[in-house]
């Protein structure tokens, strides 16, 4: 027995002799040569091998909810019709007993309705299935579909003097589908701006205004606009394009019957500002762009107050008489009621010098702000009516529709939907990410940087020392999960230090987000898939073109058979399947930044660290001189848009 | 010596009289030729626009007249707009990417206007320019020599390959060397026709591309000549090929060595001094039906092939039409007008109306009335 023992222990100290001498001799040469750190500290065998997306939280199955989305009312009033994304239903709920009537399923998340003139036909855009549905409400059933532009997330219906017109808002290709109705097809689609969310029709049908949710792309000293498109609906023709200076994130737009105005909701964007005051708008603002839709002319008024914001500002109804106006706060639980007659009083006696100052002024919004009815969890698409006497509020998180008596602002009661998700931790995680409690004067949430959990596609200044001195590219939390550390620095090993106190202190000024809470916030980032990219086939396979790109990615040598040095080819710190080692490297920009995953990667622009690079080309074309970011200088123009082809596959 | 006297007086007679017959048939003859009807019509004064007028720059590259009526003109210093009968320009300041415009096209169901430049490509949208730049974007090149939409895609001209560009998916693609027959890298032209595009190469003739079958097929000047066109109507005229044009199934090949014309299955070629085609330097042509309108640096011609009207500053500084029929004398007539310079870099054409871009200003044609037909009651 002994001397068995003494033969285990002979074996194990053999191995470990081996390991030892292994590691002396073999492995850390290895993990020199391989992870090209200098130090150690942070490489494991795990930064390269037995990395698998199988077992992220994003990759296993989650629960799905009753969340409403897109609502419209039938003309009668009589019935309310509500779209469950995240079910794959859309539901007709009876207005008067708030009951839900009967369910239907359409396939590709059903995410914006709209009703034609008789209510006959429900249109519905079906934001992962990149088509529009047509329901029979007598039958709610599916009688029609079309293929539109990717993602589309509000439709409108209108008549014009050729015949009835849908026109669709895709988010994703950042363009405008202009079907008829009859026969059911696309007759052009005119571009957007980028992330068009929602569109407005005017009174008399002339016109379609889309609201764009992120501002276009810019350097990162540009101040940043987004832009309202104007289309012609009949035509399919662009009209006219209007910028929103310094604001974005305009989720809602309607028309108000009774003057010539558009209205939609935006958040004032403060990022080219130290994010060190806290007070006057702070790093963001909520506001209603009131557009004059004949001229065009745009002015932007605060909904805020001086110390207490309402941040997430999303749908937007105005009653027929056109005297009020209901905003919903996603943020701060509140629908804002904007008295439109006592707004139109301020403009009419203020000077063309206050019209452009008035969204910095906190203390105005008391002048036509006359009631914030509060709601449950996350408040998004609103409805009204057709009398305007009922207004209707998705409660989006809180799986249900509150219904609200317009006159008296009054809730009258809730359409309920589903349970709320209380039991799951992803849900609850989303309602942490959504809410503007978390932060000082509750001026902004997690979301306002992060639609969707993605990017807002700008670049903040983290820096106290001068203004854009410190520029630093928000980065998506879409597929981050496996990804850590986290920041450009790489400092933070994980999601929960990278939410915990030190976030509080520098953005959020407030106490930290409490733990339970903050492990639902870390759950919920962790289940958000990466972007869905339009040039990834379902089926993995790749066109010509990005086979090639696949080809120069993985390449270890050039065309002409030149070696590519291990550290400057591509795989070596994006290596699959995370397409990032999670490590930091300099790659020619000024210093070590961490390696970001490249899962939807063609749809986080800007790039680099500080968002210098608007366009995935732009990486080796202008801010990759010495090859640092991989050897590039041997491509010529094909090669590159091959690899880039192939990069918007991931 | 009597009967050689008769002769003589016979023969002088005769003479005479073929004199007398020949001048008569000279006037017979333009008396006739003016009252033949052209297969395009005349143009009766020009109206032209130069610095004086508004143009910010002598030299005009291209001009087209817009789906919404507007008129829009090229410019070695930007981009011009006709409205109100003023011009608008747009600049570098306004965000075009460079101030030399060589060349656009509109996506006539969106209304957008793409404008080519020495240094990119604009997308004018509703007054909103988006830049598209060789280290931008997909785009093969940032000079720009032609446009031309079809569809879904943007097909771009460059000075180093054929990019095109889906409209709907944002995909770029691009042709060169490397991967198709094109012998040189610089295209000036392209131009789509149902269902295939053709591509003007400088010095690699004409490609024509079947889209459906994605197969590139090469159109070269049989004698790879660059000036003398040794075989006739045998193929391109020259491999120099400056801009291509397709209208109802005729192609049209201009080059600096002369023009051809293409009808799918035959070639016919013209030179200057071999045909009436006033200069062998063919900038660009504009075929409206099956007339094409000539841009030369001597001038404009218009011609459906066979009858052929060029308009020039003749050597007393005075605008000219010269009318030229198959098997008759040249006609020449004085105009009150002319063009502002014979350099003639772009050219619109329709139905009522022409504008030229010169490399001194816009002109703006207009046609003389069509001759009234003869009445039925003077033919009896």
């Amino acid at each position: 027995m002994k001397k068995r023992v003494l033969v285990i222990l002979l074996v194990l100290t053999g191995l470990a002799g081996v390991a030892l001498w292994l590691r002396q001799n073999y492995w850390t040469d290895h993990m020199l040569r391989m992870s090209h750190q200098k130090n150690l500290a942070k490489v494991t065998c795990f930064n390269c091998h037995l990395v698998s997306t199988d077992r992220l939280r994003w990759a296993q199955p989650r629960p799905h909810h009753d969340a409403p989305a897109g609502l419209a009312v039938s003309p009668d009033g009589k019935k309310i019709y509500i779209a469950l994304d995240d079910r794959d239903e859309v539901a007709e709920a009876d207005t008067a007993s708030r009951q839900v009537l009967r369910r239907a399923k359409v396939a590709g998340r059903p995410f914006g309705l709209a009703l034609d003139a008789a209510g006959k036909n429900l249109f519905v855009t079906c934001r992962d299935g990149d088509r529009l549905a047509v329901l029979d409400t007598q039958t709610l059933s599916e009688t029609g579909s079309v293929p539109v532009g990717m993602a589309p997330v509000a439709v409108a219906f209108c008549r014009t003097a050729a015949g009835d017109r849908l026109v669709v808002a895709n988010s994703m290709s950042d363009d405008i589908s202009v079907l008829s109705v009859s026969p059911l097809q696309e007759l052009g689609r005119p571009s957007a701006g980028r992330d068009p969310f929602a569109v407005a029709i005017t009174p008399d049908g002339t016109r379609a205004f889309i609201a764009n949710r992120l501002v276009s792309l810019a350097t990162g000293h540009t101040i940043p606009a987004s832009e309202i498109t104007e289309i012609d609906p009949m035509t399919a023709r662009t009209a006219r394009r209007e910028t929103l200076d310094s604001a974005h994130q305009s989720e809602g737009i309607c028309a108000v019957p009774s003057r010539p105005w558009m209205l939609a909701p935006l958040v004032k964007v403060r990022n080219l500002v130290p994010i060190t005051q806290v007070a006057n708008g702070w790093v963001m603002s909520s506001g209603l762009a009131v557009t004059d839709i004949k001229t065009g002319n745009v002015i932007q008024m605060p909904l805020d107050e001086a110390n207490n914001y309402f941040a997430d500002p999303s749908g937007i109804v105005v009653d027929p008489a056109g005297r009020r106006a209901f905003v919903a706060s996603g943020g701060g639980d509140v629908v804002t009621v904007v008295d439109l007659e006592r707004l139109a009083g301020w403009l009419e006696k203020a000077d063309p010098a206050a019209k452009r100052e008035a969204v910095y002024d906190m203390s105005l919004a008391p002048e036509y702000v006359t009631a914030r009815i509060p709601t449950e969890r996350n408040p998004k698409q609103l409805a009204l009516s057709p009398d305007g006497g009922t207004l209707f509020v998705a409660e989006r998180l809180a799986d249900s529709i509150l219904v609200v008596d317009a006159k008296s602002v009054a809730a009258q009661g809730r359409i309920v939907l589903g349970d709320g998700g209380l039991n799951d931790p992803i849900r609850r995680g989303e309602k942490v990410f959504t809410k503007a409690g978390f932060t000082f004067q509750n001026q902004f949430s997690c979301r306002s940087c992060h639609p969707d959990g993605h990017v807002d596609g700008l670049s903040y200044d983290f820096d106290t020392s001068g203004i854009g001195d410190n520029l630093l590219d928000n980065r998506s939390l879409m597929g981050v999960a496996g990804t850590e550390p986290f920041k450009w620095n790489g400092k933070n090993p994980t999601l929960e230090v990278q939410c915990g106190p030190r976030f509080a202190r520098v953005l959020m000024r407030t106490d930290p987000i409490p733990q339970k809470e903050l492990l639902d916030l870390t759950t919920y980032i962790k289940s958000l898939p990466p972007h869905r990219v339009a040039t990834r086939s379902a089926d993995g396979t790749l066109t010509p073109s990005q086979e090639r790109g696949k080809a120069i990615f993985f390449a270890t040598k050039t065309p002409g058979g030149q070696e590519i040095p291990h550290e400057r080819r591509c795989s070596t710190c994006h290596r699959p399947p995370l397409y990032s080692v999670r490590l930091s490297f300099d790659v020619g920009t000024g210093g070590m930044f961490d390696t970001p995953h490249l899962l939807g990667v063609a749809a986080s622009a800007p790039y680099l660290h500080d968002g210098r690079a608007q366009s995935l080309e732009e990486l080796w074309t202008i801010y990759n001189p010495n090859d640092q970011h991989g050897v590039s200088s041997y491509m010529n123009k094909i090669q590159l848009n091959d690899l880039v082809d192939y990069l918007k596959t991931l | 010596m009597k009967t050689t006297l008769n002769s003589l007086t016979l023969a002088a007679g005769m003479v005479l009289l073929f004199s007398l017959a020949g001048a008569t048939g000279v006037r017979a003859a333009e008396t006739a030729t003016n009252d033949l009807p052209l297969p395009f019509p005349l143009i009766d004064r020009f109206e032209n626009f130069q610095i004086k007028d508004g143009l910010p720059t002598h030299k005009a590259h291209c001009v087209l007249r817009a789906s919404d009526g507007k008129l829009w003109v090229g410019t070695y210093n930007g981009a011009l707009v006709r409205e109100d009968g003023k011009f608008r320009r747009i600049g570098v300041e306004d965000g075009l990417s460079h101030k030399m415009v060589l060349c656009m096209v509109e996506d006539k169901r969106t209304g957008d206007m793409w404008i080519g430049t020495m240094r990119g490509l604009n997308r004018y949208s509703a007054g909103h320019i988006t830049t598209y730049l060789q280290t931008t974007s997909g785009l093969p090149n940032n000079v720009i020599y032609g446009l031309d939409i079809m569809d879904d895609t943007l097909w771009v001209a460059t000075a180093a390959g054929l990019g095109s560009l889906n409209l709907k998916t944002g995909e770029w693609a691009i042709y060169d060397q490397s991967n198709t027959v094109m012998h040189e890298p610089w295209v000036y032209a392209v131009k789509g026709a149902k269902d295939r595009i053709f591509v003007g190469v400088w010095g690699g003739g004409i490609l024509e591309y079947e889209l459906s079958n994605k197969i590139f097929k090469e159109h070269r000047d049989p004698d790879r000549d660059f000036h003398y066109e040794l075989v006739h109507d045998a193929g391109p005229v020259s491999d120099i090929t400056s801009w291509i044009a397709w209208e109802d199934d005729i192609l049209w090949q201009g080059t600096y060595f002369g023009m051809s014309r293409y009808d799918g299955s035959r070639w016919r070629t013209w030179q200057e001094k071999k045909s009436p085609l006033i200069s062998n330097f063919v900038n660009f042509i504009w075929p409206h039906g099956r007339v094409a309108w000539v841009g030369t640096d001597r001038g404009i011609s218009v011609t459906d092939g066979n009858t052929w009207a060029t308009y020039r500053t003749n050597e007393k500084g005075e605008g000219i039409v010269e009318i030229a029929r198959p098997g008759r004398p040249v006609e020449t007539r004085t105009m009150s007008t002319k063009l502002p310079n014979d350099f003639v870099l772009g050219i619109w054409v329709d139905d009522q109306e022409a504008w030229f871009a010169t490399s001194d200003g816009l002109s703006h044609a207009i046609f003389a009335a069509p001759p009234k037909p003869t009445k039925v009651a003077d033919a009896k």
